[in-house]
């Protein structure tokens, strides 16, 4: 019969709390904070830059205009030049018949789905859509 | 005349859903073409799917549709049973044959919708399936010059040429350019060397606005992938120099590569371009671009 004390005793580098599967000492993981970062639009580049706008409406427009939901005064861009519209988690853009056109990652568009880190320039105005958490 | 096309499937072969594929998109082939009217359709891919639902959706819902395809292999014709629009009792499809008298694409879309396949055969679709031909490769439809090139792929292929009003796009997908060049060896050795390309196909895309083309390897991919039907991205970059064409969408992306992949095909098809001297624009084709051809 065996009995407890003829098991020999380990000498396990870990403590008893500790998984032995992990080998070596694992880097704590940052809690993060509660909070969600909001679609937007990040202006870098033409006048008011580096700003950047939250796209909380189903249709922003950008322009010239003061009307216009994103302001930007460039004699380069059209009054109502370009819609920003969200369908759901998605984001699509369209050009409004503007003078100078739309310029997504350097290939003019008449309209497209937007995704993280999408350069849009109108004129000399460029912006980097952010998708947001 | 306004005049626009757009992406609703940009992959070759497989769909490829996934975080990995997103931008440039999963759904395999389908480009529509709006001009003025008249709804032009290239291509059967998964991306005809939503095609069908906007189409449905829209306040300007169109009674006719002219379909035309670049071949029959399944990744171009796999939306069909699901293109809400053929349902409709209201809807007119217009189907091409490349050649008078021919009945292929009709009965291979009949033949995909056999019950072993699909729960709803071709002959329960409530729209008019209405048979038309690009008689001697040339035809015009509402004013719009439609002509085909045949191309290299296992089992066929042709390309489409949309004209009017001077205004043209160029529809080439699935054509292994690479086997028809006439410095083919050099170009399997020397990567950097023009290729030259069939003088008849770059006369079929001279001076197109845009050019759509079957870019799906790279040039190291390649060698392993010879017969499969289809081109190298830098083949396409020297056929765009060649016709002299404005924009070339590389297009029919391989499944295997992920959207940062075609950003580093792009960027060097844009160096390459560059180094021959011409301006076009050269871009990645993306699910949900629509251009605007002017």
């Amino acid at each position: 019969m065996l009995d407890s004390g003829a098991v020999p005793k380990r000498n396990l580098p870990y403590r008893d709390d500790e998984d032995a599967t992990v080998v070596g000492k694992l880097a704590p993981v940052p809690v993060v904070k509660p909070g969600k970062r909001a679609p937007r639009l990040e202006q870098v580049g033409g006048p008011g830059s580096p700003r950047s706008f939250e796209l909380a409406l189903d249709e922003t427009i950008v322009g010239r205009a003061v009307q216009a939901h994103i302001c930007v005064p460039s004699s380069l861009i059209s009054r109502r030049h370009m819609a920003l519209k969200k369908n759901g988690p998605q984001f699509s853009c369209t050009d409004l018949d503007s003078a100078n056109g739309v310029l997504l990652n350097g290939v003019k568009a008449h309209s497209a789905l937007l995704h993280e880190g999408d350069t849009l320039q109108i004129g000399d105005v460029v912006f980097v859509f952010r998708e947001g958490d | 005349m306004a005049f626009f096309v757009r992406f609703w499937g940009t992959r070759g072969s497989i769909p490829t859903p996934g975080y990995a594929t997103r931008r440039y998109g999963g759904n395999t082939s389908c480009v529509e073409m709006r001009v003025d009217d008249t709804r032009f359709i290239c291509d059967g891919g998964t991306g005809l799917c939503e095609l069908g639902l906007q189409l449905l959706q829209s306040e300007a819902r169109p009674a006719d549709v002219h379909m035309l395809f670049s071949h029959m292999h399944w990744d171009h014709i796999q939306g069909f049973p699901f293109f809400l629009p053929a349902y409709e009792t209201d809807m007119s499809l217009h189907v091409y044959e490349v050649a008078a008298g021919e009945d292929r694409i009709r009965r291979l879309l009949h033949g995909q919708m056999r019950s072993e396949y699909f729960p709803v055969t071709f002959s329960d679709l409530g729209a008019r399936i209405v048979s038309g031909d690009l008689g001697d490769g040339e035809t015009s439809v509402e004013g719009v010059k439609i002509r085909c090139f045949e191309q290299n792929h296992p089992g066929r292929s042709f390309a489409y040429s949309f004209e009017k009003d001077g205004k043209r796009v160029v529809y080439a997908t699935d054509n292994e350019v690479d086997l028809t060049l006439e410095n083919r060896e050099q170009s399997m050795e020397k990567f950097s060397a023009l290729r030259k390309i069939p003088p008849a196909l770059v006369a079929f895309a001279r001076g197109a606005d845009l050019l759509i083309a079957d870019g799906q390897y790279t040039d190291e991919e390649y060698a392993a992938k010879v017969g499969w039907g289809h081109a190298r991205a830098n083949t396409v970059v020297d056929l765009a120099v060649q016709a002299e064409v404005k924009q070339c969408a590389i297009f029919h992306h391989d499944p295997m590569h992920s959207d940062d992949d075609i950003d580093r095909i792009v960027e060097q098809a844009r160096e390459r371009a560059a180094s021959f001297g011409s301006n076009a624009t050269l871009f990645g084709a993306r699910e949900g671009l629509e251009l605007k051809i002017e």
